[in-house]
């Protein structure tokens, strides 16, 4: 076989891999008991969670992310690299350790007081937000972070010397040259945050019709062999996934300048 | 006037120390240095970019180094042009007066102006993705110029274009410098481009201001070797000091057994070395039998040509004294050489006229310093 063969061949292969894992759950659609699954209204509230959470704690995670990406994109400061470091921790710990730390750290005195006189976390939604905004955060640091290093400091430099205020700069031209970056990484860390099962199970709980979100419902649903249950959530997943990829390839092709 | 007093930059490795610059008002000013001298550096640190370990800038009276680069109201066209590849042509041009809320009506006629001039009339609609590199350079050195600024800092600015169209867009700039007389820092290591289009230049060499001065002063009359050397002169000789003739007219300097004739107001005296650069388009070929002016019979050595390079508009010739073995370059004319009839291992003699002495490093050099 020759070399390009062989390359092109292995990519095949990825591609039937997963191709064939998905098309397997197939075989279970279509059922009586299918369509009585994904009517159910725990399984309903499980896809409006997962999709209301997730979209929230993308969100807040935006909100730090983006200008923290900024920041270790662009500046030299004390502690960069540790900062930079410590992003990966969530990448690397496993998500139920990320859990049981919350646990922990909500049985301290200062984890205490916020659950009594502010949020209530444990076994509760903002305990699935604050589970996946941990999980979220650094990934969309990272790639944001990555974005924004595509994009010539330069730039801003130019604005900035022709009179454009650093907020101005950042707004009129880091935000419209990264954008595409910025917003696929948007993307895929609010499907990183709707798929996030380990650290939101430890901390949140898996109550059906309260806290079980989809990857949680999937897991019960598999643990009470409800099979139909199982393969139309993971559809659901799949199919969200797909959307999200979409649309980052559609990001690729829009916002383009060169 | 742009002053630069005493900057000290420390910036990881780099470190430029007690750099002094003076920009007159309304000047196209080089800061001419070989490639990695820190002169970028320099530029950044001026717009603000970089904030200097110490010193001082003003511009136009005001100090500034404090100042963020927004308020410093100088323009900067990077090497790499930064056009902001969201923004068409127009907007591009016109960023500076939106983002300083200058009132455009005002600035229109010149902007205009300024368009015919670089001939951009038919590219504002256009995205920069959509212009040659020639174009981009025009519309960079528009965006910067465009909201008048005190001073536009250009870093490399003609570098990556193709001969033709480095030489147009040369024009075009000095075009608009005549007309509206902008004052322009312009960073480059291309010191033929200083050539044509500085009024004045400072020398930059190991992280040091080694010359300041017109384009004449420093090509004509480089003060040290180094500055020689940078410009890529030859014809630099070690020459040690021998004796003075009875009326003081004249000193008398040996270079490798030569005996070289010259007059003493180019350097303070004392001396007993000196760095002498003899200018390749003063050293004359003297014609055979054809009698010699008075003024030439000073400095007149045999020799030999060893090769000569056609340069297009002249010859550069290899010649060898035939004392001493010394090597000296000579540009003389393609005329000129056809007229001699010059050919390869000709034995001529040639002549050095006063103007083609100049000393480097000498002690009244370092005194202007």
């Amino acid at each position: 076989m020759s070399f390009r063969g062989a390359m092109i061949g292995a990519a095949f292969g990825i591609f039937l891999f997963y191709l064939v894992l998905i098309l397997s759950l197939f075989y279970f659609v279509g059922g009586k008991g299918f369509w009585e699954a994904l009517l159910n209204p725990y399984t309903l509230y499980s896809i409006r969670l997962s999709l209301t959470a997730a979209t929230l704690a993308t969100f807040l995670a935006i909100i730090i992310a983006l200008p923290s990406a900024y920041a270790l994109s662009r500046f030299d400061f004390r502690g960069k690299d540790l900062i930079d470091a410590f992003l990966e921790i969530p990448l690397i710990l496993s998500p139920i350790a990320l859990g049981a730390s919350f646990l922990v750290f909500f049985n301290t005195p200062l984890g205490d007081l916020i659950q009594n006189k502010g949020i209530f976390f444990v076994f509760e939604i903002p305990g699935i937000i604050l589970a996946q905004f941990a999980t979220v955060a650094g990934l969309a640091t990272r790639l944001m972070k990555a974005s924004l290093d595509e994009i010539s400091p330069r730039y801003e430099a130019v604005a900035r010397s022709l009179g454009s205020s650093p907020w101005q700069t950042f707004y009129l031209i880091t935000l419209p040259l990264s954008f595409r970056g910025l917003l696929a990484s948007v993307i895929l860390s609010w499907a990183k945050a709707v798929g996030e099962f380990g650290a939101t199970v430890t901390l949140a709980g898996a109550m059906p019709g309260k806290t079980e979100t989809m990857p949680i419902a999937i897991f019960t649903a598999l643990a009470s062999a409800n099979i139909e249950k199982a393969v139309i959530l993971i559809l659901v997943l799949v199919l969200l996934g797909i959307i999200a990829l979409y649309g980052v390839r559609l990001t690729g092709k829009r916002f383009r300048y060169d | 006037m742009i002053k630069v007093e005493g900057l000290t930059i420390i910036l990881k490795s780099f470190k430029l120390f007690n750099i002094n610059l003076e920009i007159n008002q309304g000047d196209f000013h080089y800061l001419l240095g070989p490639t990695g001298s820190g002169k970028t550096l320099i530029l950044e640190s001026i717009i603000g970019l970089h904030k200097p370990r110490k010193g001082k800038i003003w511009i136009e009276g005001k100090q500034v180094q404090n100042f963020s680069p927004e308020k410093r109201e100088i323009s900067y066209v990077p090497q790499d042009l930064a056009l902001f590849p969201h923004m068409k042509v127009k907007e591009n041009i016109l960023y500076g007066i939106r983002a300083r809320n200058l009132p455009l009506k005002d600035y229109e006629p010149y902007i205009n102006d300024l368009i015919s001039i670089m001939k951009l009339e038919g590219l504002l609609d256009r995205y920069p993705a959509r212009l040659s590199g020639g174009e981009k350079k025009r519309v960079a050195l528009l965006r910067g110029l465009a909201s008048k600024p005190k001073l536009l800092l250009l870093d490399e600015p003609f570098t990556g274009l193709d001969p033709g169209i480095k030489f147009e867009i040369q024009q075009l700039l000095k075009a608009i410098h005549d007309s509206f007389r902008p004052t322009i820092l312009c960073v480059t290591h291309d010191f033929e481009e200083a050539y044509s289009l500085a009024d004045r230049i400072t020398v930059f060499i190991d992280g040091k201001v080694e010359q300041v001065g017109t384009k004449e002063e420093i090509f004509l009359r480089p003060k040290s070797k180094k500055v020689a050397q940078f410009l890529g002169l030859r014809n630099i000789y070690r020459a040690e000091f021998l004796k003075r003739d009875e009326n003081c007219q004249r000193h008398f300097w040996g270079l490798n057994g030569l005996l070289l004739s010259i007059p003493p107001d180019l350097y303070a005296g004392g001396d007993k070395e000196i760095d002498v650069f003899i200018r390749p388009e003063e050293v004359m070929i003297l014609r055979e039998g054809k009698p010699v002016k008075e003024s030439l019979k000073k400095n007149i050595f045999e020799g030999e040509i060893l090769d000569f390079i056609d340069k297009g508009g002249y010859r550069l010739i290899n010649f060898q004294t035939k004392e001493g073995k010394v090597n000296f370059e000579i540009n003389i004319p393609n005329y000129a050489f056809r007229n001699l009839e010059l050919w390869k291992g000709k034995k001529v003699k040639i002549a050095l006229r006063d103007e083609s002495f100049w000393v480097l490093n000498n002690q009244l050099n370092v005194k202007e310093n």
